[in-house]
């Protein structure tokens, strides 16, 4: 029974490592958005703040150029995610049920588009949209940050559907609804549970986007993590306000993304459910 | 039940989005790796150079070196992340109070925003004002961090894996922890019976039957470390000179910093064929094309 404790305190010992190892940098960013400046450049560092201050947080409030980002960043979020729930749904729902012999090149292009590296497609997206005369504006940025949710919705929602036993769907048509009428009100409330994983997955994507917003945006567009860049780049970093605009950049996804976590999984190896 | 030929609609509007939003753009992009187009020149006009471009990029030394310093981001990375990954998972595989926070807060890096992870690494490997390299000093190691670690050519690249490793372990950690959970029992009480040991159980039984999982992490943080970018961007701006330059970086800086837009669409159209590459592997290993 001794061997089984070791594995016990060898996985306890681990789990701590991992622990203070995931910790270690956040804490210092989340202490760090409290100091004052004089706090900040004590050499060597410390740790806990000696004057507890929300400066750094007034600044970034106060910022006009920082809220707008903000802003920027929910307009885009929420565009690109809506257009992905209503372009993938429908077309996976459409490919988990289709006996059509070019559904699985259709998967792949789908595939392929989530999986192709984003500077790929900034330099077409970036010339075409000098050519439409729409650079700077929401469009290229909501399109583009649509280039990889509407694929990753497609992939995700798939492997849902199939999950969904078709023949709840054949008993409800033979009972006289249409194809349309067994999705919505068989199988969407069905899936309920991973349309919101889906969304709340695709909304952290598009948050999180940085080159096709470095590229793509003007300077009344822009989004948060291009603005986090511009700051950092800077000679003189204010550690103190960009650590608060760095965790205000992130909360609301830590919070979103905890909330599906246990769906999680499924949305990034989608398909090998099927 | 099959689909009628009216159901096409159902996939219609993203198929019309995909080839409008992907397609059409990839194939500009392949039009203009024709050619020879700067835009800071506009008196050049754009020439038709017909492969001189890929020739340019296959001769130069520093496409291999781009190249080369991608698969070694990559390779390390990778390695780094599943060995972590493996070893958190099964230790959070043993049912102990409190797991689920534990599983929720190491989850968290996953996430933050890869231009906020290379701002918080950069923070922390300050030599100045973070923590790191104090720590080091305080624990006997003050060589390493004797040269600012993230200016030093000899200690950028591996910094910047640091910053990946960091992000994307919780990610392994999550899929070989689904993999885990739903490993079947029988196995194991056989085993049991038979007298096995815990290590003859881990690599007669746990290693195989997980062999899918471990698949999958390995070719979906293949794909999406190829295309590192935010982190190495905010961390060292490819540099010190070109130690952290990997393939997509130097496809944004010929296009956005030498605005050879020709150029650029030719060494990116190599990171596309990889990406193709990877894809393909990737639905080989899920089984995907038998599925007719």
């Amino acid at each position: 029974m001794s061997k089984s404790k070791i594995i016990k305190v060898l996985s306890m010992t681990i789990v701590v490592i991992a622990l203070i190892w995931t910790l270690y940098p956040l804490m210092w960013i989340v202490f760090s958005s409290f100091k004052t400046p004089i706090d900040q450049f004590t050499i060597p560092p410390k740790w806990i703040p000696e004057n507890f201050t929300l400066r750094n947080y007034k600044i970034f409030f106060s910022n006009t150029e920082f809220v707008r980002a903000f802003f920027n960043s929910i307009i885009v979020t929420a565009f690109s995610t809506i257009l992905a729930l209503i372009l993938g749904i429908p077309a996976a729902y459409g490919l988990a049920r289709f006996k059509w012999k070019h559904a699985s090149l259709l998967s792949f292009i789908i595939l392929l588009a989530r999986m192709t590296p984003p500077i790929v497609m900034v330099l077409p997206f970036f010339l075409i949209s000098r050519i439409l005369n729409i650079s700077g504006t929401y469009i290229p940025i909501i399109l583009a940050s649509s280039f990889f949710s509407v694929p990753f919705a497609v992939w995700m929602m798939q492997g849902f559907f199939s999950e969904i036993p078709e023949s709840i769907e054949e008993a409800a048509m033979i009972d006289g609804c249409t194809r349309f009428e067994s999705l919505r009100k068989i199988v969407l409330p069905l899936v309920l549970p991973g349309i919101s994983a889906t969304s709340i997955l695709c909304a952290l994507v598009s948050w999180n986007e940085f080159l096709f917003a470095l590229i793509l945006t003007g300077q009344e567009t822009r989004t948060l993590p291009v603005l986090v860049n511009m700051f950092v780049s800077e000679k003189n970093v204010d550690w103190g306000v960009m650590s608060a605009a760095a965790l205000i950049t992130v909360i609301p996804m830590i919070i979103f993304g905890l909330l599906v976590q246990n769906n999680l999984v499924k949305g990034l190896t989608a398909g090998s459910g099927k | 039940m099959q689909f009628k030929n009216k159901d096409v609609g159902y996939v219609l509007p993203t198929l019309i989005f995909i080839i409008s939003i992907f397609l059409i753009p990839i194939v500009y992009t392949i039009v203009i790796s024709f050619f020879n187009w700067n835009l800071l020149r506009p008196d050049l006009g754009i020439r038709f150079v017909g492969l001189q471009n890929y020739t340019k990029a296959f001769r130069d030394s520093f496409t291999w070196e781009t190249m080369g310093r991608t698969f070694y981001f990559v390779i390390v990375s990778v390695l780094l992340e599943i060995i972590f990954g493996f070893m958190i998972a099964l230790s959070l595989n043993t049912e102990f109070k409190g797991w689920k926070v534990v599983q929720s807060i190491i989850l968290i890096p996953f996430m933050i925003a890869p231009v906020v992870v290379g701002f918080v690494w950069k923070f922390v490997l300050n030599n100045d004002y973070g923590p790191l390299p104090q720590l080091l000093m305080n624990i006997g190691f003050g060589f390493i961090a004797e040269n600012p670690l993230l200016a030093n050519p000899n200690s950028a690249m591996f910094m910047v894996i640091l910053a990946d490793v960091w992000e994307y372990t919780p990610f392994v950690t999550l899929v070989l922890l689904a993999g885990l959970k739903a490993l079947p029992q029988e196995p194991y009480e056989a085993a049991y019976v038979d007298g096995a040991s815990a290590i003859q159980r881990f690599f007669y039984i746990t290693l195989p039957l997980l062999r899918p999982s471990i698949m999958v992490a390995i070719v979906i943080r293949t794909l999406t470390s190829l295309r590192v970018f935010d982190t190495i961007f905010i961390m060292t701006g490819g540099g010190p000179g070109s130690a952290t330059e990997t393939l997509s970086f130097y496809g944004y800086r010929t296009a956005f910093q030498s605005y050879q837009m020709g150029y650029s669409s030719a060494i990116n159209l190599i990171s596309f064929f990889l990406a193709i590459v990877f894809t393909l592997i990737y639905m080989k290993i899920l089984g995907w094309d038998n599925n007719e």
